[in-house]
């Protein structure tokens, strides 16, 4: 089997291709083309394949990472939606949760008013109504129905959402709504707020509707755009596209539910980051991948990805209630600013100089000290390898800027300044790690820190050093682990519904009811997909709260009929959890459960990682040069003769003491003083950090 | 009168003897401020998350920080202002009723107003901690609980005193030395009407604390207590140094704005003024004096001094000139905002009342006199930080009845604090928003239907046009809930009497409204009732106020009117007679000739 990853990024896009029967592995990495991200993506394709000696046609699987999705909601480029609303209810996505956006100001704006999803013109209302027991009190007004749907589409819209309260609980008059719109505008992409999401709360269920209507006709055109030139240059492989779930989806389900894509950027890091974590025999995982504005962060205890509170799932401000892997992002990356501030405070970022004009050293015109620029004056990056040398640099640049910009107004020296700069980056990320791993009660002593992206590897043994992670991993080819990612993620699809039952007086047969209906739309919709009995994984998952409180903890459910047996699991790992998330539980009291998720997956073949040659534990073969670096002893810059290291002449079984410096095309790991780094079967360094 | 003049005095001194201390490297500086928040924002999810009332969980009327040993706030968790400002009081109340006496394992609730709470149902949960014996600092959070007793379920704006508000607990151990106090616990849940929701919330309190103590003590174990104490003490002096900084923008001089509030809540519309006189002085500091305004009342409607007067002042101030929207980076909201800010209120007078007035009802008061302080300085502030006014209110709205079967009440709260921003300079009041000191949620419509006897049959915004301007207001919200059972109402609210003010030309905003609405008809209802009997089947209609305009409607672009008219905001006619703006009915756009003849008249 031929299998390539994609992974579109907003200045490159990566590319990996894996030949099973060969057993070989082919890079590529082009220019993204913004405009048009499908041609960068076809050309780079095509140069993949005759790189690799491969017909175009040969390839099987297509893995596709895209932040189409999460670029229009960002940049506010959406398609035209129409609202159909309950009567009296025409604000509820305007509305929001009626909480200032930032708590301290008078001159904030709500980012869902300022750029809304619908514009309130289009936002219609018609008479119906469900009660809170799911009763039709009053039926779809199919007259009112038909002018409404009339008046959006004399105006044009693009999409129409129907969104009515408590339709979580009974469907009828949102389905009703469809049959009247398909059949006075077919030609108007539809979504109803029970299937996007079929869960209480209104605006957070109704603004993921408008995001999903808000996206789809552009997602949609993007994606049939991409299978027409594949198709044209002869490949025909089957097309799958990342989720913020960390399972990707067919392009059928993609254009349908394009919401299910958005944020899904991070998400292959961390599928990929937990395989090399994997092939070197670590359980627990926290992945960070670091590049030129963000960092991501993603922990995986027992290899296990973990997902977000469906009430924290947003985007840009806007509420989007949708299955998102627990990862977070911050500001923080080569490109970083680092100044002082009018109060006199020692900053960096969250602003960055990004790829133009980016950090000083560039000499294209960025005057501002970057983070990028402190490794320049430290040392730590070799200006003449920047980009395996293709990327020219200018040190003197990041000297004078950080001379003037930070040394000078701190009055300290300029490698105080700029070690200073490194830790602050490297604190901000630990701030969001800890958030991450202590506030979720995991210990960082169990778990191994995976570092890559083009910056991660630079930051990788500081970061597990303050957070007292003993291993470090940093993967062969840390710039593209992303798209390594890609091609390891399982077809994923899940659904849910609000059903809610105590652990005091459970109906058993109706939730075996409610898990076997979603169940069997799953298996139906991945049976579809062409996968076999055999390869279909299903997990049920109930979302549980102490009685009478309000916020939901996800709670395994055992598969198999429901038997009182399972109710008793349920409570014991709900106790668990709830320790885990709080340090507190109250096992003698009763839980509720509100929600229940089905998660199905399609299991794609796995694939085995070529190992490297092997050879003895000194790495000297692969010594390039010895530079002078600063270091951080004692709470001291001290200028140290450091070995530097070329990481595509590493073999298996070499060992490297710190202070050491690895260099390889798309990234550079520094080995700090006092760690040790060995080289395992398949290129990983695997670093223990004292 | 005046018993805080010295305030200011002590104020200078406590500043200048601060330069004096030691410092830490600007890099832990950074670190331990990243800390300190990320752990009192941790804090606040833990205890909404645990909570059991849809006041706490849904509304989040929370807060949440870490304190110096004498009670000094080093951050908070940015909840709700009014909430998180206030805590330092509570531990500074209760620590004075208990003498100072304090043990490692003490859990402590308090909520005396006279003691440093914001009001009665606000009630906190501190915890101190101990490091090596030592007394380092507190742990402490508050939250509205449903319910306290008194005479009414819910709210008790019309009571003689604080004693007839409910429970008053005053430093009181619950925990001591990690052992329950079960007498005091018995007595606590045995005097309210929501025991077992309100246990709840409390349980989430006291776990929240705890968050806040083991986070502080992890980093007192890496840093060391000097440097974690030095670290705090800098980043205050570095929140005052930056307020300071942003307050000398505006010239030296005494400002001066004033408001009518609607009535006390019994003696019917005699309306009680809000005076507000605003000084800055030339080394960035900034005084607020109330002198002027209304006595203190005779219910609940008085604001205690420490506890809310203070709090919500520090929030506006704050608010103003270190405005989230427009600083680059994150300043802590800490005891050095509050040094740089003295606040003056007569004893006796409704925002400084004397032991022992009632003060269940203190928000809609602060809240004007957050907005005087932004009408008396807003001609003289940068133009990018000038506002009209906003609608500066809240209905605290209250629905219950008894249930027999779980014996206990069913309290539904609902803090309806969606009213508007002004027009601002360059742009357009906010809608349907929470402003200044309050800063709740709203309850999911399908959430509280589910919960309560309560049906909504409206959510939206008002139809009537928001307060023209160059930058037009905000709109507010119109909301209308049937009762499915007999139920009892309170409503604690204000601004259905002054309108809010337009700024620079700008249209005046327009008041709220509660209607009652019945078979029999319409009836217009105060805007302060305690207690009223809803039947079965009767609606209660709320309109939240309006913001100010800013600037003379004529200058307003005139394709922001159309879309305004496009979006069902304004009328045709609206466009016309308000904003000289012609626009042709034919095809929905302005004829600019038209339009033009009609400005220039």
């Amino acid at each position: 089997m031929i299998r390539v990853g994609v992974d579109v990024g907003g200045t490159f896009t990566d590319f990996i291709m894996m030949d099973d029967s060969r057993g070989r592995i082919f890079t590529n990495k082009v220019s993204s083309t913004p405009r048009d991200t499908s041609e960068g993506t076809v050309n780079g394709l095509l140069e993949l394949c005759s790189l690799a000696k491969v017909d175009p046609s040969g390839v099987d699987l297509f893995f596709y990472g895209t932040t189409e999705a999460t670029n229009i909601v960002v940049e506010h480029k959406g398609a035209e939606v129409g609202m159909l609303t309950t009567k009296g209810f025409r604000d509820i996505v305007h509305i929001g949760r009626q909480k200032r956006y930032l708590t301290y100001s008078i001159q904030v704006d709500q980012p869902w008013q300022k750029y809304p999803l619908v514009k309130r013109r289009f936002r219609l209302t018609v008479p119906e109504r469900i009660n809170a027991r799911g009763e039709v009190v009053e039926p779809l007004d199919e007259q009112e129905t038909v002018l409404a749907v009339r008046q959006l589409k004399s105006q044009k819209v693009d999409s129409i959402a129907v969104c009515f309260l408590n339709s979580y609980l009974n469907p009828e008059n949102e389905d009703r709504a469809r049959e009247v719109i398909k059949q006075e505008y077919p030609e108007a992409y539809v979504s109803l707020s029970h299937e996007v999401v079929n869960q209480y709360r209104e605006y957070e269920r109704f603004s993921t509707t408008c995001l999903n209507s808000y996206t789809a006709p552009i997602v949609g055109k993007h994606i049939q755009n991409l299978i027409q030139k594949l198709r044209s240059k002869k490949v025909r492989a089957q097309i799958m596209l990342m989720q913020s779930s960390g399972g990707t989806a067919t392009t059928r389900w993609a254009i349908q539910r394009p919401v299910t894509l958005l944020l899904s950027g991070p998400a292959a890091g961390l599928i990929g980051g937990i395989k090399f974590a994997e092939l070197a025999d670590f359980e627990n995982i926290i992945t960070i991948d670091v590049g030129g504005t963000t960092a991501d962060f993603g922990v995986a205890p027992g290899r296990l990805l973990r997902y977000k509170h469906l009430l924290d799932t947003r985007i840009k401000g806007y509420a989007a209630m949708l299955p998102m892997l627990d990862m977070d992002t911050i500001g923080a990356g080569g490109g970083s600013i680092v100044y002082v501030d009018e109060g006199g405070a020692f900053r960096v970022g969250p602003m960055s100089a990004g790829a133009f004009p980016g950090p000083a050293c560039y000499g294209l015109g960025g005057q501002r000290a970057t983070v990028t620029d402190a490794y320049i004056v430290t040392r730590r990056l070799n200006p003449d390898y920047m980009l395996g040398g293709k990327l020219k640099v200018y040190p003197e640049k990041s000297v004078a800027a950080f001379k003037e910009q930070i040394a000078e107004p701190l009055g300290v020296e300029l490698e105080d300044s700029a070690l200073g700069a490194i830790s602050i980056s490297n604190h901000n990320m630990v701030q969001a790690l800890e958030l991450n791993v202590t506030g979720r009660g995991y210990d960082p002593r169990d778990f191994a820190l995976v570092a890559f992206g083009g910056a991660g590897p630079l930051h990788g043994c500081q970061l597990a050093r303050q957070l007292s992670i003993p291993s470090v991993i940093v993967p062969p080819l840390p710039g593209i682990t992303s798209a390594i990612g890609l091609l390891l993620s399982d077809i994923q699809y899940s659904e849910s519904a609000t059903e809610m039952q105590t652990s005091l007086s459970p109906n058993l047969g109706e939730l075996e009811e409610k898990f076997s209906k979603l169940e069997s739309g799953i298996v139906e919709r991945l049976r579809a997909d062409a996968f076999k009995e055999s390869d279909i994984m299903i997990q049920r998952i109930a979302e549980c709260r102490y009685i009478g409180q309000s916020y939901e903890l996800r709670t395994p459910f055992d598969s198999g009929e429901v038997t009182p047996k399972t109710i008793e699991n349920l409570l014991k790992n709900f106790h668990k959890t709830h320790y885990r998330e709080y340090a507190v539980s109250f096992p003698d009291r009763g839980i509720e459960i509100v929600h229940i998720h089905v998660v199905g997956t399609g299991k794609v073949t796995s694939f085995k990682w070529k190992r490297i040659a092997s050879g003895g534990s000194s790495p000297s073969a692969a010594l390039k040069d010895t530079r002078k670096i600063y270091f951080e002893i004692r709470d001291k810059p001290k200028l140290i003769s450091t070995p530097i290291y070329e990481r595509n002449l590493l073999k298996s079984g070499n060992t490297i003491k710190g202070p050491a410096v690895i260099e390889q095309a798309d990234s550079t790991t520094i080995l700090e003083p006092e760690c040790r780094a060995i080289v395992d079967k398949v290129g990983n360094l695997v670093i223990r950090v004292r | 009168m005046k018993t805080n003049r010295s305030e200011r005095a002590k104020k200078r001194k406590q500043s200048a003897s601060k330069q004096s201390n030691s410092r830490v490297d600007s890099v832990t500086q950074r670190v331990l401020g990243g800390a300190f928040d990320t752990i009192a924002r941790e804090m606040a999810l833990h205890q909404l998350r645990m909570a059991h009332c849809t006041l706490v969980t849904e509304s989040e009327d929370l807060g949440c920080g870490l304190f110096a040993s004498d009670g000094r706030q080093i951050a908070e968790s940015g909840s709700s202002p009014l909430h998180c400002g206030s805590i330092r009081g509570y531990i500074q109340g209760a620590s004075k009723k208990l003498n100072g006496e304090f043990y490692d394992g003490d859990v402590i609730i308090h909520n005396n107003p006279f003691m440093g709470a914001s009001h009665a149902p606000d009630v906190g949960i501190i915890i101190p901690i101990f490091f090596k014996d030592e007394l380092v600092g507190f742990s402490g959070c508050t939250s509205h609980w449903v319910d306290i007793g008194g005479a009414q379920p819910g709210i008790n704006l019309d009571a003689l005193d604080m004693w007839g508000e409910g429970e008053i607990l005053s430093g009181l151990k619950i925990y001591e030395k990690g052992k329950r106090n079960e007498t005091a616990w018995d007595m606590l849940w045995g005097n309210i009407r929501t025991p077992v929701q309100s246990q709840g919330d409390c349980m989430a309190q006291i776990a929240a604390c705890e968050f806040g103590k083991n986070g502080m003590l992890k980093v007192i174990q890496k840093y060391g207590l000097a440097k974690v104490q030095a670290a705090a003490e800098g980043w205050m002096d570095y929140a005052e140094r930056m307020l300071r900084l942003k307050i000398k923008q505006v010239p030296p001089g005494e400002y001066y704005a004033e408001g009518w509030m609607d009535d006390d809540g019994k003696n019917r519309d005699r309306h009680l003024k809000v005076a507000t006189t605003v000084t800055v002085d030339d080394d960035g500091s900034i005084t607020v004096d109330l002198s002027g305004s209304a006595d203190e009342n005779e219910t609940g409607f008085n604001c205690p001094y420490h506890g809310a007067t203070c709090v919500g002042v520090y929030s506006a101030v704050r608010s103003i000139f270190l405005d989230e929207a427009l600083v680059e980076e994150t300043i802590p909201q800490n005891e050095g905002i509050f040094r740089a800010i003295t606040v003056e209120a007569p004893l006796g007078s409704m925002f400084n009342p004397r032991f022992p007035r009632g003060t269940f009802a203190r928000l809609n008061q602060i809240q004007r006199v957050a907005d005087n302080i932004l009408k008396a300085l807003s001609p003289s502030l940068p133009e990018n930080l000038r506002s009209a006014g906003t609608s500066a209110h809240i209905h605290w709205l209250s629905y219950s009845g008894y249930d027999p079967e779980s014996q206990e009440y069913w309290v539904h709260l609902e803090p309806e604090s969606g009213g508007s921003f002004g027009g601002r300079s360059e742009k357009d009041g906010g809608d349907s928003v929470a402003v200044l000191c309050t800063n709740t949620r709203n309850v999911p419509i399908e959430h509280m239907e589910r919960k309560f006897p309560l049906v909504c049959e409206r959510y939206e915004l008002r139809e009537e046009k928001p307060a023209p301007g160059k930058w037009r207001s905000g709109a507010g919200i119109v909301r209308v809930n049937r009762m499915l059972v007999p139920t009892i109402v309170s409503c604690e609210g204000d601004r259905s009497y002054d309108p809010p003010w337009g700024m620079f030309g700008g249209k005046d905003g327009r008041p709220g409204a509660l209607t009652r609405i019945w078979s029999g008809g319409r009836e217009s209802l105060y805007s302060k009732f305690t207690g009223r009997r809803f039947e079965t089947g009767e609606k209660l209609e709320i309109r939240s106020p309006m913001g100010g305009g800013f600037g003379s409607p004529f200058e307003r672009d005139p394709l922001l009117v159309l879309q305004d008219v496009l979006d069902g905001l304004i009328t045709i006619e609206d466009a016309a007679t308000e904003y000289g703006v012609v626009i042709r009915e034919s095809d929905m756009a302005v004829d600019e000739a038209a339009t033009g003849i009609v400005r220039s008249r």
